[in-house]
């Protein structure tokens, strides 16, 4: 074998492996660099997500708006003999909508008072299992700074991690780096909401002989700033007493479907310590 | 390498959009893991090498675990492939799934390794593990399709004119 060939192959696997642990150092510091590569990749990527994902909404409406109408016509000729019956009822149902619209404006008109927020679409998820993130596509130049709450009409969704120019990524609450100080709306008792991977998030430090149901509301309790007080976490899915230790072991599961997100809202307020009302 | 290297990656992104676009939350799936495997089981290691590294820097940008974690672990699956390769002759498709369901695994192995030498909190719930080990199972069964797949990209680079440096030089008959 010629010299020079002899040393490529060990040469290259020492020179990977240094990368590979240079890139895992620096990323445990923190490193700018490391923020501005993984911008890169995610500007550079996530333009065809986008696309895809528009393609993907068009054909779907396309179907739903067309298609999808053949098979309704027929089924529309039959319900016009069920008409007659509902029209009576219209009139009910239309007080009620109209009511519902005000009080809608009245709910939004309020929130945009107390929170200055930016609408935001997901565009992708993480999809290993690894963690729970989602990139959306408002950015830096959108005024989105890292740690800003991120929430959906049901609840919260997560907070900012990673802002790149015209996107950002989003740390889901169930993601296993998450915590946030959270407590239980009907008891008022406090505790850490830990992200568990999956759809799961767990209340620790809840001590033992705190009243905890199943059912229970899991709030946001505004005390370290991270999310806006009184905003819903999620319900308690499972309280344990049985186990070792002076805590339970309290599940909760969150208030929005994580996994099927489409429009959220980003919070444009860095620090959100409210003050009690 | 360059090519193949632009190729392989191409592949590598397409696999990315249609995991998150089509098939997450409902399937999990470790395409591009299956990817990196069986493109580590042909001849070139430095193609392998940088598709690792390609496509784990897709993957770390992606997600919140500290940025390299992927990239380790595409190095567990790359050195399985050549260790497969070496040690084991696959000829067959049925061994190459089996070892790329052994590559899997030893990269979720890897990846837990690497999480806890980093302080991330593993993955030891039993749900998840369930979850893990499904995703490993149904993956490593779609290895003979990764290989058509694989496969059918080399060709299509040899038909637009690419040829690996292991191949023969074409015959060129004396005189002409």
């Amino acid at each position: 074998m010629h010299p020079k060939g002899r040393y490529r192959i060990p040469l290259l696997l020492v020179l990977t492996l240094l990368l590979v642990f240079s890139v895992l150092s620096l990323s445990l510091k923190r490193s700018p660099a490391l923020s501005k590569l993984q911008g890169l990749v995610v500007s550079m990527t996530a333009p065809g997500m986008e696309g895809l994902s528009y393609v993907g909404r068009s054909a779907k409406q396309l179907w739903l708006g067309y298609f999808y109408l053949v098979g309704v016509r027929r089924q529309n000729a039959e319900l016009q003999g069920h008409l007659e019956e509902y029209k009576q009822r219209e009139v009910l149902f239309q007080e009620a909508q109209q009511a519902l619209t005000r009080l809608e404006v009245l709910l939004d008109l309020k929130r945009q008072v107390a929170l200055p927020v930016i609408g935001a679409r997901v565009i992708a998820y993480d999809p290993s299992l690894w963690s729970r993130s989602a990139i959306i596509n408002q950015g830096k130049a959108q005024g989105v700074k890292e740690g800003l709450p991120v929430l959906a009409p049901q609840g919260i969704v997560g907070r900012i991690v990673g802002v790149y120019p015209e996107y950002s990524k989003v740390m889901l609450i169930v993601d296993r780096k998450s915590g946030a100080d959270a407590m239980v709306q009907r008891t008022r008792i406090r505790g850490m909401l830990k992200g568990k991977g999956g759809n799961r998030c767990a209340l620790e430090f809840v001590p033992k002989s705190a009243d905890v149901q199943v059912g229970d509301l899991v709030l946001a309790s505004g005390l370290v700033g991270l999310y806006p007080k009184g905003l819903v976490f999620g319900k308690v899915t499972a309280a344990n007493k049985k186990n070792p230790g002076v805590f339970q072991e309290i599940e909760v599961t969150p208030s929005v479907d994580l996994s099927t997100l489409e429009e959220v809202l980003v919070v444009k307020v860095a620090t959100l310590a409210f003050p009690e009302p | 390498m360059i090519a193949p290297l632009i190729a392989f990656s191409l592949l590598g992104l397409i696999l990315f959009y249609v995991q998150t676009l089509v098939l997450f939350p409902y399937v999990h799936l470790r395409l591009l893991a299956l990817l990196l495997f069986y493109v580590g089981l042909r001849p070139s290691l430095p193609l392998a090498l940088a598709l690792s590294l390609v496509l784990g820097c897709l993957q770390d940008s992606y997600a919140t675990t500290p940025f390299g974690l992927h990239l380790g672990a595409s190095l567990v699956l790359v050195a399985v492939a050549r260790y497969s390769r070496r040690g084991l002759l696959l000829q067959q498709l049925g061994f190459q799934a089996l070892a790329s369901l052994a590559a899997l695994a030893l990269q979720e192995v890897g990846l837990q390794l690497g999480a806890f030498m980093l302080s991330y909190q593993p993955l030891f719930s039993y749900n998840l593990t369930k979850v893990h080990s499904i995703e490993i199972l149904s993956t490593a069964a779609l290895g003979p399709l990764m290989h058509l797949l694989v496969q059918g990209v080399d060709n299509c680079l040899r038909r637009l004119g690419w040829r690996p440096r292991s191949d023969p030089m074409p015959y060129q008959p004396f005189g002409e």
